[in-house]
Order: structure tokens, then sequence, then C-alpha cells
């Protein structure tokens, strides 16, 4: 496929205008964008009480020092994985039943007055229906309940893979 | 008497059954229940898990109630792939009948699932059945257009499932590693206690020779 240089020339003209966000609020609400479940992040477990509880109760089994450190950070961690998976399982996003169920036609009065039948209703008043009509299809394309939380926690199959990996080699390697 | 899921067999949990999870920390053996699983069949789950064990190490207690929490997911998770066919049957419902813009998905939802329950009052049952007269479908061709329309769905949950299934064999492998351990541990203890106490003969021996 060849790059036509008008339309290349119009996108980076355009992409200049995008600035993100502004404002404080705005920048600090962005930051957060990709952090849902914060496995990502690296965590130390080392100065946690249960680190060394754990560290305490693995020595007597004969590992060596490092074997302790290792399972019990592992185990932790796999712990990590496993609550963010019952958060996420739990609290899917809600779905929004005025949006999923409403007749952008007949059960919202507003429209019913604004869109004649005829079709000659004002330009912005068809692109305001058309917006919430594309709203409602991601709505419904999302599912229930049900599905959200299968869809959810399906995101977080990387994690679990990794996690249990992790542990399982560390109480291998002696 | 509570119904064992993991091994189909009925568990009386009145019976008295040594707990060999209590050394272990809590914040690796207390569960996180939803509000209508009951924690004494989870803890009947664990309990019939770690009799397998002959005095488990408190990691292998560990490891062994990470696998029952897996069991456990399992149990939800097939559960689920039920209630994704429940939920695209009232979907499709929702929308079949010819007056279908009065209809609230939301109703039809919850009337279905006691219609199919059973637990539907005459009313209701009269209802759904008018539905899907309307929309001239039996529930069984029903559930088949729902399978169809949450097929995607059913399918993330299967993954979910293996998931949990490619986890117990992790954790399977780590038990039985740290069995093996703990046995050439003993087994090694054992080898040197029979040194130690040939030595010990010999020294005798070699004494006595001097001392004669």
């Amino acid at each position: 496929m060849t790059i036509n240089p008008r339309r290349s020339l119009a996108n980076q003209s355009n992409a200049l205008k995008s600035t993100g966000p502004r404002s404080a609020a705005g920048k600090r609400a962005s930051s957060q964008n990709s952090r849902k479940h914060g496995l990502n992040s690296a965590p130390d477990f080392e100065s946690s009480i249960e680190y060394r509880a754990l560290v305490d109760l693995i020595v007597e089994e004969g590992f060596s020092t490092f074997a302790c450190a290792d399972i019990a950070s592992s185990l932790l961690n796999y712990r990590r994985v496993m609550d963010a998976y019952y958060g996420t399982y739990t609290s899917p996003e809600p779905v929004d039943e005025f949006l999923r169920d409403a007749n952008m036609r007949a059960s919202n009065p507003i429209f019913s007055e604004l869109l004649s039948p005829s079709g000659s209703e004002p330009q912005d008043v068809k692109e305001m229906a058309a917006f919430f009509a594309s709203m409602q299809r991601q709505e419904r394309r999302k599912g229930g309940p049900v599905s959200r939380r299968s869809a959810d926690t399906h995101k977080l199959i990387r994690y679990q893979r990794s996690g249990i990996a992790r542990l399982s080699r560390a109480v291998r390697q002696d | 008497m509570l119904y064992n899921v993991h091994f189909g067999i009925y568990v009386d949990v009145a019976m008295p059954v040594e707990d060999k999870s209590k050394p272990l920390l809590p914040f690796l053996s207390s569960p996180k229940l939803l509000p209508d699983e009951s924690e004494a069949e989870f803890q009947s789950g664990l309990q019939s898990l770690l009799s397998e064990l002959d005095n488990p190490s408190p990691l292998a207690v560990a490891l062994v109630s990470q696998l029952n929490e897996c069991l456990w997911w399992i149990r939800r998770h097939t559960a689920d792939k039920e209630l994704l066919l429940h939920e695209a049957m009232a979907r499709l419902l929702s929308k079949a009948g010819n007056h279908w813009d009065t209809y609230d998905n939301h109703k039809v939802s919850e009337a279905l699932e006691r219609y199919l329950n059973g637990s539907a009052d005459n009313d209701e049952a009269i209802w759904i059945d008018e539905i899907l007269a309307e929309s001239k479908l039996t529930l069984p061709d029903l559930r088949v257009r729902a399978f169809k329309e949450a097929a995607k769905y059913i399918k993330m949950v299967d993954d979910l499932i293996h998931r949990q299934h490619q986890t117990i064999r992790h954790l399977q492998r780590s038990i039985d590693s740290i069995g093996y351990k703990s046995r050439l541990i003993k087994r090694m203890d054992l080898e040197l206690a029979a040194l130690e106490s040939k030595q010990s003969v010999k020294g005798a021996l070699t004494l006595d020779d001097k001392s004669s």
C-alpha cells in the first residue's frame, strides 16, 4: 500500500495539534491510564513482614538462604497476581443499563421530539443520535457482567503464567 | 455431608479431621470467597488434599493451599460458562419478540434465570413462553443461538480454565520436588547417622586394641 504524500502531510500537521492533557487534573488522570491492576510495577517484598515470616518458615526445610529468599518472594508475587485476579473478577467494569437498554427513537422523549420520521431533522441532531447509537453499540458489544468479568480476567492470564513459572522454578532449583 | 467437587465424593464435615493447614501463615491460607460460596466446603477440599500428604511441611501446605484455590477457580469458571449462555439467551430473547423495544433486558434476564432454575412464578413463566412463541423459538433453539453469540466469551473462560490446569501441574511438580527433597534429606540423615555410629564403633575398637 502506497502512502499518499498529501495525506501523510495532513496527518503530520494534525498530529502537531494533539497536545495531550493540559490541566494538572488531566495530566494526573492520564498518568493512570494504563494502571488497572498494578501487576506491571516491581514490588518490594523483602521489606514486608510476610516475607520475613515466610523465609523463617522455609529455612527450616533445608533450603539454602538464596533459595529461601527466592521462594518467599515468588510465593508473595504469585499471591499478588491471584489477589489481582480475584479483584478483577469481583469488580468488572459496570454495565450501563440505561444506555444498553435505551431505545433511541421510541423510548427517549428528547430524540422522539427532535427526530422526525421523514428524516428531515437538522444535521447536528442526526449526529447526536448517531453518537449515542455508537455508544450503545459499544456498550452492548461488551456484554453483561459475566462476559465483562471473563474478558477482564482473561487479560491477567499472562501474569498468572509467569507468576507460577517463577514459583515453580524457585522451589525446584535446589 | 458436603459434596467435594474436586474428588466427586461426599465428605462428612462434622468428622474430626486433623487440621494440617494450622502452621501456615494466615495470608496464605485464608480464602477469598464470593458471598454465595461456602468456606466450610473450601476448607474441606483443602483438608482432603492435605490428607494425601504425610506430615506436610509449611511450604507444602502453602502450595497445596494454592492448588486448592486453582480447583476453586475452575469451579467458578465452569459455572460462568453456563451463566454466559444465560446472559446471551436473555439478550437474544429481549431482542427477538415483536415488541422488543418495550422489553427491559434486565427484567428478561432475571425472569429467564428463574425460568431456567425452575423457580419462576406462573406469570413469569407465561411471559417467557409468550416471548419464545412470538420469536418462534424453542428453548433448545435459543440455547443453540446463544452459544453462537457467546462463543467468544466461552472460549475466554475455557482459556482461563486451561490456565488453572497448567498452574495445578506446576504446583504438583513443586510439591513432588519438596517431598523428594525431604525424603532425600531424611535418607542422608540416616546414612550420616549410620556412618557416625560405624565411626564410633571403629573408634571404640581401636581404643580396645591399644588398651589390650
